[in-house]
């Protein structure tokens, strides 16, 4: 097989579903703008060297659907030549997508491609604008369909995950946010064009711009501020909105080119996806996915769980996040873990995720000088994901 | 000059002020709230607008958050703009009506008048909402055309729901401006007008606060305990459950002493002055600080055990402990319990001889000592106190209205044998012959006047239908124990029913398509409504239980699918029927009664509507075509052929909600919101007006050349809705949020509302889904836990989640 390089990763800020700056702007345009931002930040390239987007989105309908991945490469001005598609694998569809680019230029399929992910989460709620579970198979499978908070309530009862824990997990998510918030360390975001339309004084509205730099959903707490949250999901429960991660809008970009690509461009590789792999569990404990897929992911590249520089893992809910990094047995490398926060300070915008991790794990492995990196994230439905990239 | 209210200015925003204004707001006024900027603002808020408007913002939230709400619909608030009296006081220019609800200080009144004085729009109307101060006090001095459009307009707590409004004419008001109040009080605000004479705290108060403080008095000299008294003067005296000491709990008992001191000060020459004077004990509370709920200590208190459960305490006048609370009974008190009529119930405790209706019976003489001797000082008619009474303290019967019931001639006798003083003019009634209060004459209700020595027809709105008058004047075609079906004229008849709660039972059920067969050929259209008691009492509080749970015990389930069918055909019979059918709902209008709501044509409802389909707290669904009417109401609200093309979730699931949460309206406005009222359903403020709007609803409907509806199939979301509910119900099940129980109800329910065993968006046949409704209803009371459910709902009149 070929040798595949990323070349550039950058993501958008992520900002409050509904809530939040990109609450007016339209997925589509988030998308575009970060792809190309991808392609112009790359010395070398240009848009015409691309061949394919593989867009990952969980839920591509209404404003993401059409084949977002072929709409928004389009809007961004790239040569009609660009196909496009989108991919759906839930909350790993980003990571999906850059897998999928990854091994398109590994097959020899293509040259130079493009990995992305994208979510408005104000746009198309979670569970989609019409869900349709099948009216049989949900009377004897609901938990096939089952709601992810309740997932989380599961895995904290089940696997003993106490209240205290979580909440502590999650105001540290918020500090280590904050901190790299204001110490300029998020390398990876790229200040993003957004609009909004403001009531003008004789009554029209007008779509006015503006930039948005900074994640907006990240809010300091201390552990007993968020232990006066009330339970979200179950009547006598732990999951607050305290501990969950965020509901939220953003894209991420990933660019991947063959060495021969490289070396013909001039492109500077930054990274190689090493290996990636899903697993299955049960769907009424999702979140337990990065528990088996990251030592799946170790086997099978060889790795050890030291040989790590890097961990993120999606903080869907404290409870999954806490659990799996302790059966995994890396409780105590937590300076490896999510240095910059997770989902529950910066928002998890379901298919953005993926490629939204992958451009902070790389910009952390080269924050750290580390050469390992590991994406994982559970998937709704029952299913984990990792990924290993190496710095180059 | 046809006068309108388009904006009214409340100034003063307490709970009295920002209750006016929520109740204005409800009625589609647009309202400004107006009150003084805090004293004590820091320099650097001083021309912070927030800061100065601080005042009035507290108050309007406080309105907001009031429970129960003082706001129909929180909503209406975007009606309420604030303001501070210095910086917003020229906005009084724009308001039609003025009405001032600042503490009462005749000073501060005073010079806030001679503001607004100035500043009013020629014509605006101001008014007073004091309850103790002279108007004529208020007003001295001022310009002639300011009293001309003065006048006192006396609400009471809470706003939104006491019925009565006391009006009070100063001496130059004029009559237009009296009379468009009283019409705008009645018709817009719904409230129950009552003319008061310029005299300290005017009707209701003046009685009122006689009659507790009397009570009082004689409890310490009788050695009496608070919850005895109690005991005698609620329900079996047609008192509310609150009686004497639980009503001055809620009013609060600085509030009381306060009322009191200002009768026994303004009126030295009252002839029982001395009854306002509150016990010691009382006063010493005040100073402690024992001010009602308001304080959570009252006469009497909740405490939480450690286990946290409540515990209820009274507090002893001697020593100002709290004891644990006992309920005591008296013999004549257990009697009065069997007997049907309040009527019945008076005489029994009046004329019992334990120590508990010696009480009642010295006390009630009192009041009726009172009452009597102020007419004319208060007002001019027995009728003005006995509403008074019942609208501004829930009695169910006035003074008045209780010396017949006890017999005028009868409790006469017996006070002049007992040496109590008869008033002079009750007197000379019974001299002249007369030994009643009221009559009831060919359909029309007279009151005594004193001053004529006559009876006078008693003064009703000229949209006021009374059943209980018309079935005086002979007007009832055919009747049974439960149900009514009464002649309202023109062509219109109406439906009662007269059953406790006016639950439906079989007989209402047999009753539905005679009258429908009858009102066929003999009229024009026909109204369901009726015109029980109590606040906000019920216009059905659904099906009979006794009667299913009979039927689930002997396990008669062939009965039970005959009376679900009767009670459908009833209903369908009304919708399809070749003339219109209003429903006329208020109050509690819920299961069955909802149900037959939703059959009629259209809805006119009370404003205070508390409405729902509430069947699966008894672990059943409604099966009267309930469940397919309210899924009905929503898909048939869509335009056109929209509903083709709809993604009918979004109507299916709030629709589903509504049965499987049990949702009940706090007002016929959150009715609107729940899709229980649709479009062509109309909202009347006036409840005493309720059964003659709906029959001018009927006959707008005749006129307008009322064409049936066309039995249809009907469009359902099929199987995709059960798929929806079955995933959603997992979560809650998870969640705990309820039991496998209410998932096993709620399923077949989803079921029954999507029309079966089809593809989504089909089109099914009504019937088809009436025969669900019923199958679903047999197989849960076949259930040991629906039974179980419906037990003890019997027993305690509380669900059971099983």
């Amino acid at each position: 097989m070929r040798e595949a390089y990323i070349v550039q990763s950058v993501r958008t800020p992520g900002c409050k579903q509904k809530k939040g700056q990109f609450k007016e702007t339209r997925p589509e345009e988030l998308l575009s703008f970060i792809m190309k931002s991808a392609v112009e930040r790359t010395q070398g390239l240009k848009p015409e060297h691309l061949e394919d987007v593989m867009c990952g989105c969980a839920f591509p309908e209404a404003e993401q659907g059409l084949n977002i991945g072929r709409v928004a490469n389009q809007m961004a001005g790239f040569p009609e030549k660009v196909s496009g598609a989108t991919v759906n694998r839930f909350c790993a569809s980003g990571l999906e997508a850059i897998a999928l680019a990854s091994a398109r230029v590994q097959m020899g399929w293509s040259d130079l491609t493009l990995g992305a992910g994208v979510e408005s989460m104000t746009f198309v709620p979670m569970g989609g604008n019409i869900p349709r579970p099948h009216p049989e198979y949900s009377r004897t499978n609901a938990e096939m369909y089952v709601s992810m908070g309740v997932t989380a309530e599961n895995v904290a009862n089940r696997y003993n995950v106490s209240r205290e824990d979580q909440d502590k997990f999650g105001a540290e998510s918020q500090a280590k946010a904050a901190r790299a918030r204001d110490n300029g360390l998020f390398k990876e975001i790229v200040p993003t064009p957004a609009y909004k339309y403001v009531k003008q004084d004789n009554g029209t509205y007008k779509k006015e711009e503006f930039t948005v730099s900074h994640d907006d959903g990240i809010r300091q707490s201390t552990p007993e501020q968020l232990g006066k949250l009330r339970p979200v999901f179950a009547a006598d429960g732990s999951v607050t909105a305290g501990n969950s991660s965020q509901t939220t809008d953003g894209a991420a970009a990933t660019i991947i080119a063959s060495k021969e690509k490289c070396d013909e461009l001039g492109l500077k590789p930054v990274a190689r996806l090493v290996g990636y792999t899903t697993v299955g569990c049960k769907s009424d404990e999702m979140g337990v996915g990065p528990r088996y897929a990251i030592p799946k992911i170790l086997e099978q590249t060889g790795l050890a769980k030291e040989d790590i520089d890097i961990y993120e893992i999606n903080e869907a809910f404290a409870s999954q996040a806490l659990y799996s990094i302790r059966e995994i047995g890396i409780a105590d490398m937590m300076d490896r873990i999510n240095i910059h926060g997770g989902a529950i300070a910066l928002g998890h915008p379901l298919g953005c995720t993926g490629a939204k991790l992958t451009a902070t794990c790389l910009a952390n492995l080269e924050e750290v000088g580390g050469k390992y990196g590991i994406v994982s994230m559970c998937m709704g439905g029952g299913m984990g994901a990792a990924a290993v990239f190496e710095r180059i | 000059m046809a006068r309108k209210i388009r904006k009214a200015a409340v100034i003063g925003s307490g709970i009295m002020g920002g209750g006016i204004a929520a109740l204005l707001a409800g009625a589609g006024v647009d309202v400004l709230l107006l009150d003084i900027v805090p004293f004590d603002l820091k320099d650097e808020e001083k021309n912070d607008p927030a800061a100065r408007n601080r005042i009035v913002q507290g108050g309007l939230d406080a309105a907001l958050q009031s429970n129960p709400s003082l706001f129909m619909s929180k909503r209406d608030a975007v009606r309420i703009e604030t303001g501070n009296l210095e910086d917003d006081i020229e906005k009084l220019g724009e308001c039609d009506w003025i009405c001032e609800v600042v503490v009462e200080n005749l000073n501060i009144k005073r010079d806030l008048f001679s503001k607004i004085e100035k500043l009013r729009k020629k014509d605006a109307v101001v008014s007073s909402n004091t309850s103790g101060i002279p108007l004529q006090d208020i007003t001295e001095g001022f310009s002639n055309d300011f009293k001309q459009h003065f006048m006192g307009t006396h609400f009471f707590n809470p706003v939104r729901y006491m019925h009565l409004l006391e009006l009070i004419p100063g001496a130059e008001t004029l009559p237009e401006v009296l009379q468009f109040m009283a019409k705008f009080g009645e018709k817009h605000l719904g409230k129950g007008i009552v003319w008061a004479k310029d005299t300290p705290n005017f009707v209701g108060n003046r009685i009122g606060v006689q009659g507790i403080g009397k009570i009082m008095q004689a409890m310490v000299a009788e050695n009496m305990t608070i919850p005895e008294v109690d005991a005698i003067f609620g329900p079996a005296l047609g008192r509310p459950k609150t009686a004497i000491f639980k009503t001055v709990d809620l009013v609060g008992l600085d509030t009381m002493v306060h009322v009191c001191k200002n009768s026994y000060d303004l009126c030295p020459d009252d002839e029982q002055r001395d009854t306002l004077v509150m016990p010691d004990f009382v006063n010493k509370m005040v100073e402690n600080n024992l001010l009602g709920n308001k304080t959570k200590a009252g006469f009497y208190k909740t405490d939480l055990t450690p286990e946290w459960k409540k515990v209820r305490k009274v507090i002893n006048p001697d020593t100002l402990e709290y004891e644990d609370l006992e309920r005591p009974t008296f013999p004549c008190l257990d009697e009065a319990k069997k007997k049907e009529t309040l009527e019945e119930k008076v005489k029994t405790v009046l004329y019992g001889d334990d120590k508990g209706a010696k009480f009642a019976w010295k006390m009630v003489v009192n009041g009726f000592q009172y009452a009597a001797c102020r007419v004319p000082e208060i007002a001019d008619t027995v009728v003005e106190i006995d509403n008074a009474m019942k609208w501004g303290y829930n009695f169910e019967m006035g003074p008045f209205e209780m010396w017949d019931a006890a017999g005028v001639k009868e409790s006469v006798e017996r006070m002049e044998k007992e040496g109590f003083e008869v008033p002079r003019n009750v007197k000379t009634m019974l001299d002249k012959g007369f030994t009643s209060f009221y009559k009831l004459e060919n359909g029309v209700r007279y009151f005594y006047d004193f001053v004529s020595s006559s009876y006078k027809k008693v003064p009703v709105s000229e949209s006021e239908i009374s059943l209980a008058a018309a079935k005086g004047n002979n007007k009832t075609v055919f009747e049974n124990a439960s149900a009514s079906l009464v002649d309202i004229e023109d062509g219109v008849f109406c439906l009662e029913f007269h059953t406790k709660m006016n639950a439906i039972n079989s007989e209402i059920v047999d009753f539905i398509g005679k009258s429908l067969d009858y009102v066929d050929q003999n009229g024009l259209g026909m109204v369901i409504g009726n015109e029980a008691g109590g606040m906000p009492g019920a216009f059905s509080a659904g099906a009979d239980l006794s009667y299913i749970s009979r039927l689930c015990h002997n396990k008669n389930y062939t009965e039970m699918d005959e009376f679900l069918k009767k009670a459908q055909d009833g209903i369908q019979g009304a919708k399809y029927a070749p003339f219109p059918v209003v429903a006329a709902p208020y109050g509690m209008t819920l299961g069955g009664g909802c149900e037959t709501t939703l059959g009629a044509d259209r809805i006119v409802g009370h404003a205070e509507l508390f409405m729902g389909l509430v069947e699966i707290g008894v672990g059943l669904l409604p099966a009267g075509g309930g469940t397919m009417n309210i899924w009905k109401k929503f898909v048939n609200a869509l335009p056109g052929q929209v509903a083709k093309d709809t993604d009918l979730a979004k109507l299916f699931i709030p629709a589903f909600m509504n049965i499987a949460m049990a949702k009940v309206s706090m007002s016929a406005a959150q009715a609107v919101d729940n899709g229980y009222l649709g479009l062509n359903d109309r909202i009347v403020f006036n409840r005493d007006n309720l059964i003659g709007e709906a029959k001018k609803e009927v006959l707008k409907m005749v006129d307008d050349a009322y064409a049936p509806p066309v039995k249809k199939p009907l469009k359902v979301m099929g199987n995709a809705g059960q798929g929806m509910v079955n995933a959603e119900i997992f979560n809650m099940l998870n969640g705990k949020f309820m039991s496998e129980y209410d998932a096993f109800l709620a399923r077949r329910i989803a079921f029954v509302m999507s029309g079966g065993d089809v593809n989504k968006n089909s089109e099914v046949d009504e019937d088809t889904i009436l025969k669900l409704e019923r199958e679903a209803f047999i197989d849960f009371a076949k259930e040991e836990k629906t039974v179980a459910r419906i037990d003890q709902m019997m027993k305690t009149g509380k669900p059971l989640r099983n």
